[in-house]
């Protein structure tokens, strides 16, 4: 409404801004992608006055890679396993939250409360809880006690101890701990969201539903999965894209070793390869495994949103 | 059968159902509460199990049946852990940070926010499409060149390394921004009538009534800079400027086979406490600004 | 202070961008608004009034003409720097500050030599406060107040730093009829008391008429008639300007004029000297209608309404433009419509010929009868 002639003024105020992002977000988009088509790039030997060749080389190598197709399929797998388990169970919560009054509240603070929290520490109290305390640097049969509390639950039971994440441990077993703790972490924002869009579904196709006396499963999956879509769509996106980037929850419990002691990077993700990359000076391939993290989070974004396109009910 | 009788049945009939109703709804109801508060103690369970570990002593952690209230209360596990993973420094070097970073990134956040959601310049809404579409892009691709320039820069191992890289949040301009956009246009011509200038509105006018979404991006910004933990890791890992949560992951680099457990979930509890007070004072402004993110941190 | 406007012009650039089709908002408009009178924007929606409003407070810069308050030049002078004040439509109070806070706020913005101590700006704040009388609401919130007395903050942040000029935007659009009633008195009343130049915009006529000074009538940009509201009644420049004032509206017919006579249809209703012979619209006031038996106009009435002293006859007569014809007749002369027609005989005063194409006035004069 107001005419400025004064547009130099605007870029005052976005002057701080602008110069920030040109170094700290353009500039490595552009030179991300420099690097990945320059064959074997290393920093260090470009400061060294080597050149490199211009091509697709970095991309070939990092997908013939072993450990990459490893930490692939380790990221893939965690997607795979903690989106619709999260998903669930926190749409089970919220809809049970919503249902309630008494006790409301409290509950809701409760299933937010492992949002605040730092994930490299609370990894190593599922660490603790996952655990079998013992020695076992040495030989795989030097267990001496087994204390962790899963185990005990398990032993109290009648059932066998597990070793979770111990030496000697299986990847099976490395997984099913780390589904746990991604799925323990993930539930809040969900949980949050979904039940933030069931209270603001209007009561009245409720009481519509009452008058109808339609039975609780079917106003379940008739009426409140469907006005509920946007919010499970958007969760959903979400915890894919979370999902791919996986890296810190898995330090948190296996440490920096990205695996149990005898086999450090079996749990590497895709976000660690990178790192372990960059830290090898190979900057090339770094590059080159991040575009290819973008290229799949922009696809499966997409995917996801064209099924939610047709799924999401208005 | 006369009309009374059937009229009496019909009557015990609905009773019945009512009653069965009743009788269905109770266990529902109760179902739901069993779910819930089973629900509810997994994801206490890691908390409790953290607090009562860290008080234990060692012996008694590492009994074949654990016990589920300690036999001993001992806090010396905290003094313990407090100087072995030298936490004192690591405090105050994540406090620096977060506080420089997060006062700055406001600024930034405020300015940038006010040009885009005030002022007329060329150009203003590709920019700003421009902007959100980087937020598309996953942080990993950033840190690669970032790294190498910050190197260049020779701020490895500064405090200046740790802050600046991550001053500008598109995010958060985007979330002040709509804020702005939602206070009314005849407040701005009020305050020209009434003879302020551009800066002095956005300074007494629209950051006073964006108050609530600054607040969620402070603690926002505050928990990113207390759970940060790869960036630090790479560019500044020395004692002078390591920041909690590479301390807490460096001080204990076992986390599986025969640790100190009890001194561990101290050091763990030590450095969720600030998290949880921030929690309980501040929840609703923790709340609104995540349900609007899906960004931890 | 008075004001001057200059051939001020506003021109908006269109909106779509392919057609190029510019929006003349405000065309030519030159006034001058005398020293410490209240001035009324009267006008239809879009008609360029907000607009002026906005280009003399200085939030709008005309695309051409030039702005004087008194003999400076403030064309090119910033709202800030104006001195002016101004009420918005929804009052555009700050809604994290209290009362006291909103009217102390422009005082704190002045500079230089017009910058005031604490205890000064305070006397200030508490006078205007007393003035719109809310001197008991300093410490509430707007929130907390109702739409008349956020209405009364806004006119009190206006005044506060004793503006050269007061512009009131659609002021009484958001209250309620009888508050409105009430409220314009007020605005009648601190106006006389302070005698500030004030400009106020509304498209409400008996808003406008009641308490202006003077009245401006715009229609889609170019003013129309400026004149005493009284004056503007009852002498209207044009069709537009008869028609927009007044309730109930004016009646309009089709009529001509030939030989000396003005014939509404067929029904030759007056003698005229002064008007070209040819077809013309004739505007009738509903007060211009006297029962007469002998009267030259007849109408087929269809209802009688009752409103106290008056009472009005709604009735249709083939020559006019509007579905009904609508006069207002003492109710003392005992208005009979059992008959099936009703005659009147015409005060020529209440009657306003108009250029069918144009809808120029057409002066005349009246012959006597005979």
């Amino acid at each position: 409404m107001v005419e400025s002639k004064q547009q130099w003024k605007a870029w005052l105020y976005l002057a701080p801004a602008i110069v920030l992002l040109m170094v700290f977000t353009v500039w490595p988009i552009v030179n991300t992608v420099r690097m990945s088509l320059l064959e074997g790039y290393s920093g260090l030997k470009a400061a060294g006055g080597a050149t490199f060749q211009f091509g697709f080389g970095n991309f070939e190598k990092v997908i013939q890679y072993r450990r990459f197709v490893q930490c692939l399929r380790n990221t893939v797998l965690l997607c795979v396993w903690t989106v619709p388990i999260s998903t669930f169970l926190a749409l089970l919560i919220a809809v049970a939250l919503n249902s309630i009054k008494p006790l409301q509240k409290a509950l809701q603070t409760i299933f937010f409360l492992p949002y605040v929290t730092n994930s490299i520490a609370i990894g190593m109290v599922f660490a603790a809880m996952f655990n079998i305390v013992g020695s076992f640097y040495g030989t795989q049969n030097e267990i001496i006690v087994t204390a962790g509390i899963i185990n005990n639950v398990i032993e109290f039971f009648g059932g066998k101890p597990v070793n979770w994440i111990n030496y000697g441990s299986s990847y099976m077993a490395n997984m099913t701990v780390m589904i746990v703790y991604i799925v323990w972490n993930a539930l809040p924002f969900k949980i949050l969201i979904l039940l933030g869009g069931l209270q603001s579904i209007n009561k009245q196709y409720y009481e519509a539903a009452k008058v109808d006396s339609a039975p609780r499963s079917r106003v379940f999956w008739r009426i409140t999965v469907p006005l509920l879509s946007p919010m499970l769509a958007y969760v959903i996106i979400t915890g894919f894209i979370g999902g791919f980037k996986e890296y810190t929850s898995i330090v948190g419990i296996f440490g920096e070793k990205m695996g149990p002691p005898d086999d450090a990077g079996r749990l590497n993700t895709m976000v660690g390869f990178i790192y372990d990359s960059l830290s090898a000076n190979n900057q090339g391939r770094a590059s080159a495994a991040a575009l290819i993290l973008f290229g799949i989070i922009l696809v499966v974004t997409l995917i996801n949103l064209q099924v939610s396109k047709k799924r999401v009910h208005y | 059968m006369t009309q009374k009788s059937m009229s009496v049945m019909h009557d015990r009939d609905l009773g019945k159902t009512s009653a069965r109703q009743k009788a269905g709804k109770a266990l529902v109801y109760f179902g739901i509460y069993a779910f819930l508060i089973l629900m509810a103690l997994i994801v206490l369970f890691p908390f409790y199990w953290m607090l009562i570990s860290s008080v234990k002593s060692l012996e008694e952690y590492r009994l074949s049946t654990p016990t589920l209230w300690p036999r001993m209360i001992l806090l010396g596990n905290y003094a313990e852990a407090f100087t072995t993973a030298a936490l004192g420094r690591l405090f105050v070097n994540t406090l620096i940070v977060g506080v420089v970073s997060t006062i700055l990134s406001l600024v930034i956040t405020v300015l940038t926010a006010f040009a885009f959601a005030r002022l007329e310049f060329k150009g203003k809404e590709l920019l700003f499409a421009a902007l959100l579409a980087t937020m598309m892009i996953p942080g990993e691709l950033f840190t690669i060149t970032n790294y190498s320039t910050v190197t260049t820069f020779g701020w490895i191992n500064t405090y200046t390394v740790l802050i600046v890289p991550f001053l500008v949040s598109v995010f958060y301009i985007y979330l002040l921004r709509q804020n702005f956009l939602q206070i009314p246009n005849e407040l701005y011509l009020a305050a020209k009538v009434d003879g302020t200038s551009d800066w002095k509105y956005l300074w007494k006018v629209m950051v006073p009534l964006s108050l609530p979404t600054l607040i969620s991006i402070t603690i926002l910004k505050m928990m990113g800079a207390w759970n940060s933990y790869i960036w630090p890791r790479l560019v500044a890992n020395d004692e002078a400027h390591r920041l909690i949560t590479n301390g807490l992951r460096n001080a204990f680099t076992d986390t599986t086979g025969d640790v100190n457990y009890p001194v561990q979930m101290a050091a763990v509890a030590l450095v969720s406490l600030p998290l949880f007070l921030v929690f309980v004072f501040l929840r609703k402004y923790i709340m609104s600004g995540v349900s609007r993110s899906g960004i931890k941190g | 202070m008075k004001i001057v406007l200059q051939n001020l012009t506003k021109i908006f650039p269109s909106r779509n961008k392919k057609s190029g089709e510019e929006v003349v908002a405000v065309n030519n408009f030159n006034f001058e608004i005398p020293d410490g009178k209240l001035i009324g924007l009267l006008g239809p929606s879009g008609c360029g009034k907000s607009t002026t409003l906005y280009m003399i407070s200085g939030l709008q810069k005309p695309s051409s003409g030039r702005i004087f308050f008194g003999d400076d030049d403030v064309t090119e002078l910033s709202t800030e720097n104006r001195g002016i004040g101004l009420v918005f439509q929804n009052y555009a109070l700050y809604p994290h500050m209290t009362v006291k806070q909103n009217i102390l706020f422009p005082l704190q913005n002045l500079k230089g030599k017009d910058k005031l101590t604490k205890e000064q700006m305070l006397d200030r704040a508490q006078e205007a406060a007393r003035l719109v009388q809310i001197d008991q609401l300093l410490d509430r919130k707007p929130s907390e107040l109702s739409g008349g007395q956020q209405q009364r903050v806004a006119i009190a942040r206006a005044l506060v730093k004793m503006p050269k000029v007061l512009l009131l935007d659609e002021p009484l659009s958001n209250l309620d009829a009888r508050l409105r009633l009430q409220t314009r008195e007020e605005i009648r009343r601190i106006q006389k008391e302070t005698g500030i130049t004030t400009v106020f915009v509304t498209h409400d006529q008996e808003e406008a008429m009641s308490i202006s000074d003077m009245i401006v009538v715009m229609k889609l940009g170019v003013v129309q008639q400026i004149g005493k509201p009284q004056e503007v009644y009852d002498d209207p420049a044009n069709l537009f300007v008869a028609k927009f004032l007044g309730t109930p509206p004016i009646n309009v017919f089709r009529g001509s004029v030939r030989a000396g006579q003005l014939y509404l249809g067929e029904e030759a209703v007056l003698k005229v000297s002064g008007a070209p012979d040819g077809d013309v619209d004739v505007g009738i006031r509903p007060e211009g209608f006297l029962l007469d038996p002998q009267g030259p106009l007849s109408c087929s009435p269809l209802n009688v309404e009752v409103m106290g002293r008056d009472v009005s006859v709604v009735s249709t007569h083939p020559a006019s433009e509007n579905p009904m014809v609508r006069s207002i007749i003492n109710a003392d002369s005992g208005a009979d419509i059992s008959s099936g027609t009703v005659r009147y005989s015409i005060k020529p005063h209440k009657l306003f010929l108009f250029d069918r194409e144009s809808g120029k006035r057409i002066p005349f004069e009246v012959k006597q009868h005979g």
